[in-house]
């Protein structure tokens, strides 16, 4: 069974095949795809999704070496996202899919990210969550605790009342006057500071919810102090600085999991979302994982930004399921679960 | 110009009911202020007021949130922190959101200064003394 993923909700266009399971491309929209064009298709350059579509998805299906007659479903991301940038996706794959005489399926963006833990791998010793999973999505949008009961049975038991831990790290970068989006910049000065330099304030949230623009003020106020003090404080400070802001992050977001953890009794952990790329937080897992005997599973890191191929993955089990969706539907750009 | 006080996070509320009583209808309001002065608290505060039920978070990666308070009655909440160039704003379709007629909260307006409708409601929110936080408007 053959399905075409497209994801379109934010700022990356990208659209991906899966065969049973198995990911056979995954095209992002980038220059080089327009160069493929001669470069940017001028008919259609009014929006960046709308220039970017047809392109991405020719090139994941040459890249499959699958041509359009072989696919069984298109699915696509429709919610939550920016409803411009939706309603380009939505509405190619409903043009698509009625022009081919297939099934369209409906795909929640943050439901596809835990379920890109489910992408059937080549390699022998790989191996699948077990379920219940209890997985951590921590992106620059979203923090949220899900369990996951089956692969389109999930919960969401806690999430931010305020800042996504991504918007911490790269907001607090911007503090310390590193370019925008600074997280990974903070990962690498991380590795070379002192973790216990500086303490910065923890929201004492009960349950399984999260905060961060707390930690966000308290980081800020700090530093502006200390510049009072020494106006190289940063210069001087970074990497400490990095190190104390990384650990005080990832130790908010462990204390939820474990207690997650504890509460449910799920021992299957993931991450996902663009902050489970970051080394601090998989190093932390890896620890949990050998002291709690977790099964932890980390995404690779080409799953843990915005990608069609979770999309296509979700598809594929939705489409198991014959739970197709009717052509009448339109974007949410609120989306639940 | 209006000025209100917020003296402690538990009068936000009040604070809020009394900013929303100044205006009849929807309208666009940009908020300016420096990070961390509390934009997205009392931008909460307020879509409390007006009947929102959903969690209401910091749109920076989102760049908007659209929230419900009730029957015909809908809010969107900018953030345009993260916007390198206009055009980007042009590609996600902004005209469509500012002519619906709705409650559109805006952080981080100067990026877009040249594409706010005349009739947007400037307000900005400055840190005084420890604590309290002071929010003018026209």
């Amino acid at each position: 069974m053959i399905i075409l993923g497209i994801e379109s909700s934010c700022d990356d266009t990208s659209a991906a095949v899966v065969k049973d399971g198995r990911v056979l491309s995954n095209a992002m929209a980038s220059q080089s795809v327009h160069e493929k064009y001669g470069g940017v298709v001028p008919e259609l350059a009014s929006r960046a999704h709308q220039q970017n579509i047809i392109p991405v998805v020719d090139d994941a299906l040459k890249s499959a070496g699958i041509s359009s007659a072989e696919l069984d479903a298109i699915a696509f991301t429709r919610g939550p996202g920016l409803m411009g940038s939706l309603l380009v996706g939505t509405s190619f794959a409903k043009g698509l899919a009625l022009s081919l005489d297939i099934p369209l399926i409906e795909v929640n963006h943050l439901q596809a990210h835990i379920l890109s833990h489910f992408i059937i791998k080549e390699e022998k010793e790989s191996t699948l969550p077990g379920l219940p999973f209890l997985c951590l999505l921590v992106s620059g949008g979203h923090t949220q605790l899900v369990v996951v009961e089956d692969y389109l049975d999930m919960k969401i038991i806690g999430q931010t009342i305020d800042d996504a831990a991504g918007e911490a790290f790269d907001k607090c970068a911007k503090v310390m006057g590193l370019s925008y989006p600074g997280g990974p910049l903070i990962d690498k000065l991380a590795v070379k500071g002192n973790p216990d330099a500086f303490a910065f304030s923890k929201p004492k949230l009960s349950g399984f919810d999260y905060s961060f623009s707390g930690l966000k003020t308290s980081f800020l106020y700090f530093v502006r102090d200390q510049l009072k003090m020494n106006d190289q404080f940063i210069e001087l400070r970074k990497a400490d600085l990095a190190a104390s802001l990384q650990k005080t992050i990832i130790t908010i977001l462990m204390d939820k999991l474990i207690k997650a953890s504890e509460k449910t009794g799920i021992t299957e952990i993931g991450i996902g979302g663009g902050v489970a790329a970051n080394s601090g937080l998989r190093n932390a897992l890896r620890q949990e994982e050998s002291k709690r005997n977790w099964n932890v599973y980390l995404p690779e890191f080409r799953y843990t930004t915005d990608n069609a191929a979770m999309i296509a993955i979700t598809g594929y089990y939705k489409y198991l399921k014959k739970n197709f969706t009717n052509h009448s539907v339109i974007p949410d750009a609120r989306m639940k679960f | 110009m209006k000025i209100l006080e917020i003296h402690s996070l538990d009068k936000i509320n009040e604070v809020a009911e009394v900013f929303l009583k100044s205006f009849r209808e929807p309208c666009i309001f940009a908020f300016y202020g420096s990070m961390g002065v509390g934009k997205t608290t009392f931008i909460q505060a307020v879509c409390k007021v007006l009947g929102v039920v959903d969690p209401v978070s910091s749109p920076t990666f989102s760049i908007v949130n659209e929230y419900s308070c009730g029957t015909d009655c809908k809010v969107y909440h900018f953030d345009f922190y993260r916007i390198n160039s206009i055009t980007e704003v042009f590609d996600f379709g902004y005209e469509e959101y500012f002519s619906e007629n709705a409650y559109i909260f805006i952080e981080w307006p100067e990026l877009i200064e040249d594409l706010l409708p005349p009739e947007t409601v400037k307000l900005s929110i400055t840190l005084k003394d420890e604590g309290l936080r002071q929010i003018s408007f026209e």
